[in-house]
């Protein structure tokens, strides 16, 4: 089941928390709304369950479907909703937790007592806890509970899983494992899900899709590849992944409006730093300054000769190895994907999808 | 060097080798606990075995006699009537003003919160002069009362009204915090399971809260059977029909004769709160446990 929002603004007084946003969703795709704090990320989710609601006369309109649920109590809407702290009943045990949605329905949707009883017992097989039906929330660990939550959710059959940042609650170990159980469970139930981060590589580890937001807006959408290897904005840059920011630095062979002199900021991850011995008609030259090898890769941090700049450039061991930097060596160094932004770059974007500001070239 | 460092740690070792050094001294410990028991007898305990003892000072037959008394009785009944009213009022207001204040905002809300602290701070004495104003014959609505015959002030139904008044922010207060606390996050997880408002309150909100609930109506009932300032005005004091309870004992105390009886009908009142007291004590420590349970 599809979800499409559109013109979705939401104001709580007088601070603005969605700016007039549209999302599609497709059907069983597995979709990671990512920013930091305050992006509005938690805010839209809500909207789509319907626990909060767009401003009256801005328009916005949510559909399920192809079906308009923008007037539907979230109880009506067929969605499954899963908080970070769990918001398991902590006075029921296990096995009413998990069949609330089916005991409160009205006498003539309820199933019988067996089939609820059935229901039950194969959604806690189904996130592999089986026999702790009877016991209460606090007598489980956080994944547990996560896990209750997730089920509890499935219970009613919803058309679409909305999660809260599933695993904030949880410490480093637990979140790895239920992230690569989601997946599993994702792919084996196939159900159109939309989970909330801010945690990068959770989002682009998990996600079919990526929309990433900063400050009411919506900045990129697109595979995790995609947003991770052209990021439309310099916030997505610099959200996902490492990166230098390089404000003095002229990338060669550069036109004339993308130089520093004209303001334009140049991007360019570590990992996309060759280093070389020789100078070439590419390259810029650079001061060894530190080191740092004690790890799977190798970190070099290098200071433009010229310029005076300091970046990052992570190298393989293996080409560490043959290149033996050494601190104040002079080398080359080759910028592989520099992105440039031209001086519009601190500006929000605009409301279209995946809006670009200024001009990226290259 | 060798030497000093021996004769510290014997010197050391002969003071007591269990007290830290940041404990009070014995003797200052020993103080603080007589002065606290001393206060607690004088004016707690003596008081209570000072009800006990003068209740049954002339015996046990007079005892029984006084309680059984037909406007003893009559205003036993009426005490029970009063509190059988304004208890469950006061639940429903107070369930109701705690439920606004913990899952909105909307303006107006802080003033809510004041004003439900408002009993607390006015004299009881205040509170029932309050409904004579306004109820009295020479009160706001008084004279169309009058005209139609409704009697409100030196009636049960200003008794009513005076005690809901006093014991109002006893459930409300108690809630408040306490659904502050727990958050909506239970009840949005119900709403989006497809609860509606009755279902979510009475399936998740009300087992949450019900030992704050339990205590708030054990502290109101309490009050509402002990209230004397408020509906001492109000009441107008007619022996058999309009005295409550504790207006009934200052009535058997002020009159010759009857000193006994008055302690005996306290005696009443004193076991109200010794098992009121009793309540509060089992539910503080159930909620402690269902607290540790959930932790």
């Amino acid at each position: 089941m599809s979800i499409h929002a559109v013109n979705i603004r939401k104001t709580f007084g007088q601070y603005v928390a969605l700016e007039n946003l549209e999302l599609k969703v497709p059907a069983g795709k597995l979709v990671a709304l990512l920013g930091p704090s305050g992006s509005g990320k938690t805010t839209l989710l809500r909207v789509l369950a319907g626990l909060e609601y767009a401003d009256p006369g801005s328009g916005g309109r949510v559909y399920l479907h192809g079906q308009d649920v923008t007037d539907t109590p979230p109880g009506q809407r067929s969605v499954g909703f899963v908080f970070q702290h769990y918001a398991l009943f902590r006075h029921l045990t296990i096995f009413e937790n998990v069949a609330f949605g089916l005991k409160v329905r009205g006498r003539k949707t309820r199933p019988p007592r067996e089939e609820i009883e059935k229901r039950v017992n194969e959604l806690l097989e189904l996130v592999q806890l089986p026999g702790i039906a009877q016991r209460r929330p606090h007598q489980l660990s956080g994944g547990q509970r996560q896990r209750v939550a997730l089920a509890r959710a499935l219970a009613t059959q919803p058309k679409v899983l909305l999660l809260d940042e599933p695993f904030g609650a949880l410490d480093a170990k637990v979140r790895k494992e239920l992230r690569r159980w989601l997946r599993r469970f994702h792919e084996q139930v196939q159900l159109t899900t939309v989970f909330v981060t801010h945690d990068q590589e959770e989002a682009l580890e998990l996600a079919d899709e990526v929309v990433v937001m900063n400050n009411a807006r919506i900045e990129q959408v697109g595979p995790p590849q995609e947003v991770y290897d052209n990021p439309a904005t310099p916030f997505v840059f610099e959200f996902l992944g490492n990166v230098n920011r390089l404000e003095l630095t002229t990338v060669p062979n550069a036109p004339v409006e993308a130089t520093p002199a004209q303001g334009a900021v140049t991007y360019v991850r570590p990992h996309d730093i060759e280093l070389l011995r020789e100078p070439a008609a590419d390259t810029i030259p650079v001061i060894i300054h530190h080191v740092f090898a004690a790890g799977a890769g190798a970190r070099v941090q290098v200071v433009g000769n010229k310029t005076g700049e300091w970046f990052d450039v992570e190298l393989s061991r293996y080409d560490l190895d043959k290149l033996k930097p050494k601190y104040a060596e002079l080398v080359h160094a080759r910028l592989r994907r520099p992105r440039i932004f031209t001086k519009a770059a601190t500006p929000p974007p605009s409301a279209k999808l995946g809006g670009k500001t200024g001009q990226a070239l290259r | 060097m060798a030497a000093s460092t021996t004769t510290l740690a014997q010197r050391s070792r002969q003071s007591s080798p269990s007290r830290r050094a940041i404990a009070e001294p014995a003797w200052v410990r020993a103080w603080l606990i007589g002065a606290a028991i001393v206060f607690l007898v004088l004016f707690l305990i003596l008081p209570l075995a000072v009800v006990f003892v003068q209740a049954f000072s002339q015996g046990i037959g007079v005892y029984f006699d006084s309680v059984k008394d037909p406007a003893s009785w009559e205003a036993i009944r009426l005490t029970l009537l009063i509190a059988a009213i304004a208890v469950p009022l006061n639940t429903i207001f107070g369930v109701a003003a705690a439920w606004c204040v913990a899952k909105y905002q909307f303006p107006g809300r802080s003033l809510l919160v004041t004003l439900v602290d408002l009993p607390f701070a006015v004299s009881p004495v205040i509170s029932g002069l309050v409904y004579v104003l306004i109820f009295g014959r020479q009160g706001w609505i008084g004279g169309w009362l009058m005209d139609h015959d409704y009697k409100v002030i030196f009636a049960v139904p200003g008794i009513v009204l005076a005690t809901v008044f006093v014991t109002f922010p006893f459930v409300a207060r108690e809630l408040i915090p306490m659904m502050e606390a727990q958050g909506n996050d239970e009840e949005y997880a119900a709403l989006t399971l497809g609860a509606n408002g009755w279902q979510t309150f009475w399936r998740v909100t009300v087992p949450n809260i019900k030992w704050g609930l339990f205590y708030g109506i054990i502290l109101c009932n309490a009050r509402a059977m002990g209230e004397f300032g408020a509906v001492s005005v109000v009441s107008g004091h007619i022996r058999g029909q309009t005295n409550t309870l504790p207006l009934h004992i200052e009535l058997l105390y002020q009159s010759p004769g009857t000193y006994a009886g008055a302690f005996a009908c306290a005696s009443l009142l004193t076991m109200l709160a010794l098992v009121t007291m009793v309540l509060k004590s089992f539910i503080e420590w159930r909620h402690a446990r269902a607290q540790k349970d959930a932790a």
